[in-house]
């Protein structure tokens, strides 16, 4: 057995022979929690989101009051969504995947409940103080500075407990699924500290130690690589642990997906700047971000490939397994916003997308096709295993497959069609050389395409109460299970 | 086997598409042949519709007056829409001849050809909103014959190419993430091409 195949293949072939006399077990229990407390913020971030869509056909929907207002709802959702549901399902699964793959229970499993509570709180009161007009208006970062505080403490408890996990493990290599959730921590901490460095004035504001193009910077620095080292790497690490457990064989190439991650950390960390086209950084930092976008195509495809050659001969899986459809599907979406946001990088395309719908479009199709739909896929097969159970309804899972294509489908068309023409309308100009049409003009003639985004939110967002309903009705009254680990050969044991 | 497939092919998959699948799983055309009968006809199709509404209504992007985009700079357009099409029929049924081996599926490109012809169809059907460029009702108008396309990528491949179903839910999954990156690519395209000066007056 050759060291591509040691996580999967070992798990497999040693539980069932040898089993360890002393009585461990993996510490599961704090994975089902924030599995459910995931779903739970999925509902209601994405319903925020639903809220928000309407309010941008009918304004009247704030109802007068400002905590209601688009402006307060919005980072609501984004934060919900990336934070409740993203970050809850990126802790669950870490946790989760990490003592299989190291072969021991959780280091400080009471830290892992200090996380996993504390975050919670966190999202909840951050929330709240989103809604009441706390604002830092750095986008995908608005939570005031003492939320800024508290994520740093709970994230270095994250960090904690994994690594030292890591550290405390039986077997010698560290399986690849680790090095992305270790990147997501490191990559994550680093990017927060530095892009909430702010004097506090009061309890609710604070101002940023940067000003003018160098806070743009790193602002943009902090915002794509919220996206590379969280929605893109913390993802594919649940990937390359879950989808080759799904698939029962190992990843197609163990050795791509390491050169993948390298590749992948390197060049990620300076596409910021394709944010700040056509804006006051100079114009070699805005070349820099566009060169590393396009190289970035190479490790996402690569990543993408390997996934579904990995599924492509586990076909009969697909028969009983509703979870792994999900999977080979959020790996085409994955290609999709992989591809679509270098082009996207590119300036003469740029300067026809920036500040348009199309932008939107294109976080949704990451953010609905690749992010939900692997988590999805992987609380699927993580839950009926959590707790030793079937899946309640096979059947509401399949029906919720074909809601999440077809609201990821009509979200992404609708966000094309307005963006688009939104791009062409702005900058059309008339015979003088004047521009042709006005903003308010423009914005008036978009309704219809937000009424179809609307629709394909709410498709989306049944589906995933679907999803919630029949998770929940497995989980409840049955504790979680109780795995021992099993013995590592003497071979890969960690001497 | 038989080497040729019958008329109508095109038609009949909108309205009885399991007869079609049937006649292609027992028959191995000839790449050549599908192309000219049917491939390049497909193409042409969406662009002279686009032609003809553009040069009729100007573009309706829900501004209250239209965008009338010189002809000459139409015609370039709907040529370079040709053959985006064009590319992307061919590149697709290499893309799926390519992944044929990895799933066990038929080899012939011909085959492959014949498979992204009918599934290509009912979007072809679909381009007579063309013939009216308000975006917002081609986009919705688009809606139905996706649908009905991506039905008969999913119904349809195993059956064509002689896998099972399963097989041809991975092999319709991946080449639905390789259809994805071409239709955003053409909007990428026609945006730069926008850039260069080909198609409306913008201020760039």
């Amino acid at each position: 057995m050759g060291p591509r195949h040691w996580a999967v293949d070992r798990y497999l072939v040693v539980s069932d022979t040898e089993l360890s006399n002393e009585k461990e077990f993996y510490f599961d229990e704090v994975v089902t929690a924030l599995v459910m407390f995931s779903m739970l913020w999925a509902v209601v971030a994405m319903s925020v989101g639903v809220y928000i869509a309407a309010e941008l056909i009918w304004p009247s929907l704030d109802l007068g009051m400002p905590w209601l207002s688009f402006g307060r709802l919005r980072p609501l959702h984004t934060n919900g969504v990336i934070f409740g549901f993203g970050v809850s399902a990126l802790m669950g699964t870490a946790f989760y995947s990490v003592q299989r793959t190291s072969h021991v229970p959780l280091f400080a499993p009471k830290l892992a409940w200090v996380c996993c509570f504390g975050w919670q709180i966190c999202v909840l009161l951050g929330g709240m103080s989103l809604l009441a007009g706390w604002t830092s208006s750095k986008e995908y970062a608005e939570l005031e500075w003492p939320f800024d505080i508290a994520i740093t403490i709970l994230w270095v408890c994250f960090g904690i407990v994994f690594f030292g996990t890591i550290a405390k493990r039986r077997i010698k290599p560290i399986y690849i699924s680790n090095w992305f959730y270790g990147g997501l921590i490191i990559v994550i901490a680093m990017l927060h500290i530095v892009n909430n460095l702010a004097i506090p004035v009061t309890m609710s504001k604070s101002y940023s130690l940067f000003s003018g193009a160098p806070d743009a910077i790193v602002q943009w620095w902090y915002g794509h690589n919220a996206v590379g080292f969280l929605l893109t790497g913390g993802f594919l690490g649940m990937m390359y642990y879950f989808l080759p457990k799904q698939a029962e064989r190992p990843i197609w190439s163990y050795r791509l997906s390491i050169v993948a991650f390298w590749a992948f950390t390197y060049s990620y960390i300076w596409a910021g700047p394709h944010h700040l086209h056509y804006n006051a950084v100079p114009e070699w930092v805005q070349f820099l971000g566009v060169g590393m976008s396009l190289v970035l195509l190479a490790p996402s495809w690569a990543t993408m490939i390997n996934g579904i050659m990995t599924v492509s001969s586990a076909s009969e899986k697909l028969k009983t397994d509703p979870a792994l459809k999900f999977i080979v599907l959020s790996l085409a979406f994955y290609g999709l916003a992989t591809f679509e946001g270098p082009m996207m990088a590119i300036r003469s395309v740029n300067v026809v997308s920036h500040f348009t719908d199309w932008t939107i479009g294109h976080v949704h199709s990451g953010a609905l096709g690749w992010n939900a739909m692997i988590t999805y896929g992987t609380f699927y097969f993580l839950v009926p295993r959590l707790v030793g159970a079937k899946l309640y309804s096979v059947k509401l899972a399949n029906i919720h497959f074909w809601l999440a294509l077809a609201g990821t489908m009509l979200y992404v068309l609708s966000m094309w069609g307005a963006g688009v023409s939104q791009g062409l309308l702005w900058l059309s100009l008339d015979a003088i050389g004047e521009l042709s049409f006005s903003f308010k003009d423009i914005m008036a003639s978009m309704p219809p395409f937000y009424a179809l985004r609307l629709v394909a939110g709410l498709v989306f967002l049944f589906g995933t109460m679907l999803m919630t309903f029949n998770l929940f009705m497995t989980i409840i009254g049955r504790p979680t299970i109780q795995v021992e680990p099993p013995i590592v050969s003497e071979e890969w044991a960690v001497k | 086997m038989k080497d040729v497939v019958s008329s109508w092919l095109l038609f009949r998959v909108l309205f009885n598409p399991t007869s079609v699948f049937e006649e292609l799983s027992n028959a191995e055309p000839q790449a050549h042949l599908i192309f000219l009968k049917y491939v390049l006809w497909l193409a042409i199709v969406p662009p002279v519709f686009a032609y003809i509404g553009a040069s009729k209504f100007g573009w309706r992007l829900g501004a209250e007056q239209p965008l009338i985009v010189p002809s000459n700079d139409l015609v370039l357009i709907s040529i370079a829409y040709f053959f985006a099409l064009l590319f992307g029929f061919v590149s697709a049924a290499i893309v799926a001849q390519w992944m044929a081996s990895t799933y066990g599926a038929r080899h012939a490109l011909g085959i492959h050809f014949a498979l992204i012809a009918i599934i290509a169809a009912p979007l072809v059907a679909g381009s007579v909103m063309h013939l009216f460029p308000h975006v917002f009702l081609n986009v919705v108008g688009l809606i139905p014959p996706l649908i009905w396309s991506m039905y008969l990528l999913y119904k349809g491949l195993p059956i064509v190419l002689d896998i099972s179903p399963e097989r041809g839910m991975l092999m319709a999954s991946a080449l639905i993430g390789y259809l994805l990156v071409g239709a955003v690519s053409l909007l990428g395209l026609t945006v730069a091409l926008w850039g260069r000066g080909i198609g409306p007056s913008i201020g760039i």
